[in-house]
């Protein structure tokens, strides 16, 4: 049973399918290098936008999703210096990134603090934590092939690793989201907490796993981001959640909770890179990028709802608003 | 007798701040029994079959299934022990499917692999054959794969039914589960429950309506302030005994309707249409009137009253007050006409849940209650509170009690309440004593019969059949949005009214 409905999903590919012809005509963007960096600069989003996208859906955030990746991407690369196996390091990194990310649930669930207060908090709690408590305030450089192998790694030529491995984690997420009564419980919880208990659903205990969950998946997206690259600052993760979160609620997610699909995740957040990478190639400078992506988002959540009736009324005055 | 004693309820106590809900309530369950428990608005009924059901726990007494203590902590426990509720309020999940709001949080699953502990994933397809045979057995045909917002108040009502039935329980508890269902559905329900009945499944049944109790139940159990009153077989009493146990004393007339002079036209609608919806439909309400509109559900009732407010505006058609054409394109708009509305709905379009009852009663009297700068005179919002609170009976502690834990009939009253507040020329209620007790309900209409006969109209919409005979000076039918005619006072009959709505 295959319907097409014009579904966000459908939008949004639209969307993207018009980007990417608009680059290939007026860019060299349709060429093997083209390709090959812009799935690797997507594959890190992708894999983060799915974490903050299932806390979302508990109608929770994690603003500190950023933060979290700089203390995984330092851990990976430090103990890496020090001679652990890459594994192991990689590992530990994602430990890191589970032990954060799990903090922010339980102090959010026990202390019953909403978790936009507690990850606020904890942004600045982290950020401060680089500059007093890691060597070098977490520079660690001259890291070497040995370490980036896996992220500058690539499939025939085109496709990364990191890529690869993106698509695995989006496929099992996408399968627990619809396949558990985890997956499912997200969004009852999101949707409507009170039924949610009244269903023999737990929130607490949900709520809290998913943290622990986002924490793993934030860990191996700040593994393939740090293994582009020889040298590790952490500081340089502090805003990315933005681009995470964009990335989810472009694709559909709603920032009350209860609503959205992963598979419009990922091509949200195909869709931002997109938009920076043609940013870059129309040769826009970092300050105007920021400011001109941000417009570019608003107008994308906006296109992608797909819902025109809002517009409509909008434009037609004294027809907004009424509440009984 | 003993050993057929499903779950023994005995010395129940149970207190929330400023409240004694229950005190020293005892009920006994027999097995395939369907055992009726009534009281007026904020008895305690709902507060029972919440600790039954896990979701409280009692501060004092014992509760035994089948002899063994019987402690829960979470509605999930409860769940596994073969109890499964309907509750009053709304359990759904707006923006999931059908299907997923069945089976949330007990989705049926198989192994992923064949193996002893291979990880479970759910089985959609096993979920879509119980759903469909448990809203087979409503004798109901609803898409599983609709999202619950886009559906109607009295569907959603069978599919908080079909999720309780989904759960194959021992004891199945009802609070109030026919208030926002027409007849036929009703009897859909009630067949349920008596092949329910003879399968071995004990029921615990809440309903204002006492036609109700003496068709299905076969024990009722009164309480009262919290106290346990009376439990009697059905057969043994009769509706007068029932209602003087409830209220304490006899009721004489549930509609008080007063002998009224009907003026001039106050309000017309001129050939309403809304796509899909309503088509050409032409009323009016005169000055001292009570106007009923009656219909199945689903025959475009609500949606009349939506549009005639403003709140979903008509596609053609023209709105006269006093005999001039106006615009009413937003609810605000028609407010400022005068016309005021209570919703069917009032946990969702009601009230404000989590405010307290001094805002959501003065929520739309908020021109009344401010000043030139639009600063809120508290002594004004604390006055008409109180007026409002009293002249309705309103069951709480007092106006700073927040709306989500009044009981549902005092919930309704706060929806009413919010109407009345702004002293319309034009009152249209929708469903107005849905979930209200007997006595709340007598005195509602004595409200409504009074507010007439001041010389305001009212446009009453209602399933109650009763209600609107009762009530009304004349009344419209529906039918799949169009109007199908009016009838007098004096030729109001129920099968009369039927007979124009099939
Ligand atoms: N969570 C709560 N916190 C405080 N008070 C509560 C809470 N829940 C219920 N109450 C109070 O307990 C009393 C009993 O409420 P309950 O809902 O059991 O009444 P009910 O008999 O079901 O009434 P109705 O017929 O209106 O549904 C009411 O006074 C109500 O305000
Ligand atoms: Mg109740």
């Amino acid at each position: 049973m295959v319907r097409i409905k014009p579904t966000r999903e459908l939008s949004l590919a639209v969307l993207l399918a018009a980007l990417i012809i608009f680059l290939s005509l007026t860019t060299n963007f349709n060429t093997v290098s083209g390709i090959y960096s812009f799935l690797l600069a997507a594959s890190p989003t992708i894999v983060a936008a799915i974490a903050l996208a299932m806390v979302i859906f508990t109608g929770n955030i994690d603003i500190s999703a950023g933060t979290i990746s700089g203390f995984v991407a330092f851990t990976t690369g430090y103990l890496f210096r020090a001679g652990v196996p890459m594994l192991l390091a990689a590992l530990a990194g994602i430990v890191v990134g589970v032990a954060l990310a799990g903090l922010n649930g339980l102090i959010s669930v026990k202390f019953r603090v909403p978790s936009i207060v507690v990850t606020l908090a904890m942004t600045m709690v982290h950020i401060g934590a680089y500059a007093t408590f890691l060597p070098g305030s977490g520079w660690v450089e001259n890291l070497g092939p040995g370490f980036t192998w896996f992220g500058r790694g690539r499939l025939l030529g085109v496709i990364p690793y990191a890529f690869v491995v993106a698509m695995l984690v989006a496929v099992a997420m996408m399968w627990v989201a619809k396949y558990t009564r985890f997956g499912r419980s997200l969004y009852a919880v999101g949707g409507n907490a009170q039924a949610a208990v009244y269903s023999g659903i737990n929130p607490d205990r949900t709520v809290i796993k998913v943290f622990f969950l986002e924490g793993a998946l934030l860990g191996i997206s700040a593994v393939m981001r740090a293994t582009t690259r020889s040298e590790i600052m952490p500081s340089v993760f502090i805003g990315r959640e933005l681009f995470f979160i964009a990335a989810a609620l472009v694709g559909g997610v709603s920032i009350f909770g209860g609503v959205g699909k992963l598979s419009g995740v990922v091509l949200g957040s195909a869709l931002v890179y997109l938009l920076t990478v043609t940013m870059i190639y129309l040769g826009f400078q970092d300050y105007y990028q920021f400011a001109l992506q941000g417009t570019i988002i608003l107008l994308a959540v906006f296109i992608s709802s797909g819902d025109f009736s809002r517009l409509k009324r909008f434009l037609r005055p004294g027809t907004v608003g009424g509440t009984q | 007798m003993e050993n057929n004693t499903i779950m023994n309820i005995t010395g129940v106590h149970k207190y929330f701040p400023g409240v004694h809900a229950l005190s020293d309530v005892s009920l006994d369950l027999q097995r395939d029994e369907v055992h009726a428990v009534c009281g007026e608005n904020g008895a305690g009924k709902s507060t029972l079959m919440k600790i039954i059901a896990g979701v409280y726990r009692p501060d004092d007494g014992l509760i035994t299934l089948e002899g063994q203590p019987f402690v829960v902590h979470e509605p999930n426990e409860a769940y596994r022990k073969g109890i499964a509720i309907i509750y009053q309020e709304s359990s759904l999940f707006p923006d999931m499917t059908v299907l997923e709001n069945i089976f949330i949080g007990h989705e049926i699953r198989k192994p992923v692999l064949r193996g002893l502990r291979s990880p479970q994933m759910i089985d959609y397809r096993a979920m879509r054959e119980k759903a469909n045979a448990v809203f087979n057995r409503l004798g109901i045909s609803v898409d599983l794969d609709r999202t619950v917002r886009t559906i109607g108040v009295a569907t959603k009502q069978m599919i908080e039914i079909a999720k309780a039935l989904s759960f194959d329980s021992r004891i199945l508890i009802l609070d109030e589960p026919t208030a926002a269902l027409a007849n036929r559905e009703v009897d859909a329900l009630f067949k349920t429950i008596r092949s329910l009945k003879s399968e071995g499944v004990s029921m615990l049944y809440i309903s204002h309506r006492l036609d109700e109790i003496f068709e299905i139940a076969d024990r009722v159990t009164v309480l009262r302030d919290g106290k346990h009153v009376a439990t009697e077989r059905v057969a043994a009493t009769d509706r007068n005994q029932l209602v003087s146990w409830m209220v304490g004393r006899s009721l004489d007339n549930l509609y008080p309707k007063e002998d009224v002079e009907i003026g001039e036209v106050i309000f017309e609608a001129q050939s309403v249409s809304l796509r899909g919806v309503l088509e050409d439909i032409s009323f009016n309400a005169r000055r001292g009137e009570i106007v009923g509109i009656s219909g199945l559900a689903g025959s475009g009732r609500t949606e009349l009253a939506l549009s005639l407010c403003g709140l979903v505006p008509p596609d053609s058609g023209t709105i006269k007050l006093n005999g001039k054409a106006v615009r009413i394109h937003s609810y605000r708009e028609a407010l400022e006409h005068g016309i005021a509305y209570v919703s069917e709905d009032r946990q969702v379009y009601g009230l404000v849940l989590p405010m307290t009852l001094k805002v959501n009663i003065t929520h739309k009297a908020i021109r009344q209650i401010t000043n030139l700068f639009s600063v809120i005179n508290r002594g004004k919002e604390e006055q008409i509170a109180a007026e409002y609170m009293h002249r309705l009976a309103i069951k709480a502690p007092d106006s700073e009690f927040v709306v989500n834990k009044l009981s549902g009939g005092n919930q309704q009253k706060v929806s009413v309440a919010k109407s009345l507040a702004v002293e319309p020329e034009v009152l249209i209620v929708d469903e107005p004593t849905r979930g209200v007790d007997v006595g709340a309900k007598s005195e509602l209409h004595r409200i409504i019969s009074e507010l007439a006969k001041s010389g305001k109209a009212i446009i009453m919409i209602s399933s109650d059949l009763p209600e609107i005979i009762g009530m009304c000076d004349r009344t419209i039918v529906l039918k799949r949005g169009r109007k199908m005619g009016e009838l007098l006072r004096n030729e109001m009959n129920q099968e009369q009214i039927l007979h124009m709505a099939l």
